[in-house]
């Protein structure tokens, strides 16, 4: 992917550039927003990453002018201010996904090919990973033709990481996509929930599809 | 004494005081005009109406029989002793009959009305004094008639009232003066000690407290506002002092450790595997310093009201799906949990404050009810119109004592060191409780194996339409 970074702290840059480059992303950097705005109207860019606070043109300002000019490349806003209102202000101005510093790097990555992932392909009716299926209409779910019982939230999880099949989703994903929580609890419950969606998609198949990524999060892979 | 008097003379009740005494001595005077005129004054018109009729009978007898049938007809009249007072003098005022040797007052063209006070012998030889009023006129052809009305006892009454009159008016004006002093000198020290409280806080004692006095008056309405506001000012000192010793404290052992890590994989030989899992301590440390950070950064957020707008909350919503999240774990970790949430409640607040206030009661009581024992969520309307969500848990509970401090920031208690978390849980939620003009009750929840009653940790919001 090509990745256009625009954050004007060099040590952020270079540390995020290196990361971007080693997950095989061709990355652009400008130091500046308005020069970034300008390369990201210039086109050609698959996810742009954007810091919140930048010289001569806010990051949240840089984002409503490239909607406002058509241009409806996924973005992503960094920013040392995520509380709820800001979060909202970046996404109302039509950022993507918003992540507050500081931010593993694992999670940053995981949330750029998410957002590659979520570009917009037109409406689907049904998701495939490998023998599972998702009926979005019937709100069913079939494994090798067998029908699943999921529960309504289990269905929104499940739909979440098949979205996002074979990336790595963070716990933080989940929280923010599935259940619209943006705090961080303190006990294991999404793996709770991971663990039960398990046990109904995987438990009576010999092939396991729902991975758990050490120190990351969960991948669904067929 | 001469600065109070000024103080007092400048105070607000002072002038309204004397205000207050200038209307109540208008009213007086009033009422004492009328009683004047109603007492004394219809007892001088009954008598001059009665002097002006038997003017008029003289006059009438004049106009029938000249000077000479009025001549005789005031030396009879006189003669009788009545009440009637008479002198008739010829045209140059030279007296021809009646009761005084001389004219009281001298006559214009018109009758009048003639006031006099009279001396002449009475009749056990003293000199009688007395009063009278009546009408004196020149008749046709000049002479000049004065038939006045000796006012006797009626003349003694009206002196005694109008006497009782000015004292009522002189007392009345001193009581008026008196007591509004008073008033003015009493509502003056109240105010004085609600500033004097006031001062001493400003040169650093947070401990006093306005006197007050238990009558409910608006003073003491002042004071308990005055004393709550020192209260939270207090505590927000308090807690910005141990918060301040906390955050050197909390931040040390983990900057510290973190230091070690790194300092440990220096030392060591080249190991791959070692370096790894030191960095990903190291690392784990550093996340738990952002987190404190970012803790503490919120609860400040939260602390300055301004910057929240508040929506109107659907709280069962919000509760339902709470407890569909954390029933998994609570499952999972051998707990029996509960909810109970009524239908249609509603706060005035902010979505994710609240949601995440209420996320954190629920998972402390997950955190520290062990194995085995229960955790209820009940949410009801109560009668005073406020909402309570309240988390209840069988686990070891928190003693009495130790209540109102593990709201605080930073404090954990010395039970809770080892488990995880940065003791700001509670102060986050009381924060939010006050931004939504609310409090957080910590009182006794279930009964557990050991004997111990459990936490039950209550929010109590007031409801939205």
């Amino acid at each position: 992917m090509r990745v256009l970074l625009v954050e004007d702290d060099p040590d952020m840059a270079e540390s995020l550039r290196a990361s971007l480059s080693a997950d095989s992303h061709e990355v652009d950097h400008a130091d500046d927003g308005g020069i970034g705005e300008q390369m990201a109207l210039d086109g050609g860019y698959d996810v742009i990453v954007l810091d919140r606070m930048l010289p001569t043109k806010q990051g949240v300002a840089i984002v409503r002018d490239l909607r406002g000019k058509g241009v409806s490349t996924p973005v992503l806003i960094l920013s040392a201010l995520h509380d709820e209102d800001h979060r909202i202000e970046g996404l109302n101005a039509g950022a993507n996904d918003y992540l507050g510093k500081p931010f593993s790097t694992r999670e940053l990555l995981a949330r750029v090919r998410a957002l590659w992932n979520g570009r917009d392909l037109g409406p689907q009716t049904k998701l495939t990973v490998g023998g599972l299926e998702m009926d979005l209409l019937a709100r069913t779910v079939r494994r090798d033709g067998k029908k699943l019982d999921l529960q309504p939230r289990e269905f929104r999880l499940l739909e979440y990481l098949m979205r996002n099949a074979g990336q790595t989703v963070t716990r933080k994903m989940l929280l923010e996509n599935v259940w619209d929580y943006h705090f961080d609890p303190q006990t294991n419950v999404i793996d709770v929930h991971i663990s039960r969606l398990r046990s109904k998609i995987d438990r009576d198949f010999s092939q396991t599809l729902l991975h758990t990524v050490r120190g990351s999060g969960y991948r669904l892979e067929g | 004494m001469r600065p109070r008097l000024d103080a007092l003379l400048r105070t607000t009740t002072f002038r309204l005081a004397l205000v207050q005494a200038g209307v109540v001595l208008a009213f007086v005077g009033i009422m004492l005009v009328y009683v004047y005129f109603s007492t004394v004054g219809q007892l001088i018109r009954d008598s001059d109406a009665l002097a002006d009729q038997e003017y008029t009978t003289l006059e009438r007898a004049y106009a029938e029989g000249g000077m000479r049938r009025l001549n005789q007809e005031v030396v009879e009249r006189a003669a009788r002793q009545g009440p009637f007072l008479y002198v008739l003098a010829e045209s140059n005022g030279v007296v021809v009959t009646g009761d005084f040797q001389q004219l009281p007052a001298t006559p214009g063209e018109a009758p009048q009305r003639v006031d006099f006070s009279f001396e002449r012998p009475g009749a056990s030889g003293e000199t009688e004094r007395g009063q009278a009023s009546g009408r004196v006129g020149r008749l046709i052809n000049g002479p000049i008639l004065l038939v006045a009305r000796d006012l006797g006892d009626s003349a003694v009454i009206a002196g005694r009232i109008t006497r009782v009159l000015w004292t009522v008016a002189i007392v009345g004006l001193i009581v008026a003066v008196v007591s509004g002093l008073l008033a003015a000198t009493q509502a003056a020290r109240r105010a004085e000690q609600l500033s004097t409280t006031a001062r001493e806080v400003m040169t650093g004692d947070l401990t006093r407290r306005a006197p007050v006095r238990g009558v409910g008056d608006e003073f003491d309405e002042l004071a308990q506002a005055l004393n709550a506001m020192l209260d939270r000012i207090e505590q927000l000192m308090h807690t910005t002092r141990t918060a301040g010793d906390a955050i050197a404290h909390d931040l040390r052992s983990p900057l510290t450790r973190f230091r070690q890590k790194l300092e440990a994989a220096l030392e060591k030989p080249a190991d791959s595997d070692a370096d790894r899992e030191a960095l990903r301590k190291a690392m784990d440390e550093a996340d738990r310093l952002f987190d404190m950070f970012a803790a503490v950064l919120k609860l400040s957020r939260v602390e300055e009201a301004s910057n929240w707008r508040l929506t109107r909350v659907d709280v069962t919503e919000i509760l339902r799906e709470l407890l569909e999240f954390y029933e998994p774990a609570a499952e999972d970790e051998g707990l029996s949990f509960a909810g109970e949430v009524q239908d249609a409640l509603f706060v005035q607040g902010d979505h994710g404050l609240f949601t995440q206030a209420v996320s954190n009661l629920i998972e402390n009581a997950l955190k520290y009810t062990p194995t085995g024992g229960r955790v209820e969520v009940r949410v009801v309307r109560r009668p005073d119109a406020r909402i309570e969500i309240a988390v209840l848990d069988s686990g070891p509970g928190v003693p009495v004592e130790d209540r109102d401090r593990v709201l605080e920031r930073f404090v954990r208690l010395e039970s809770a060191r080892s488990s995880a978390g940065v003791g700001l849980g509670l102060s986050l939620v009381a924060a939010v409780a006050r931004l939504h003009r609310g409090g957080l009750h910590l009182r006794d929840g279930l009964d557990n194996a050991t004997g111990g009653k459990g936490l039950t940790a209550a929010l109590v919001l007031p409801a939205a339409a």
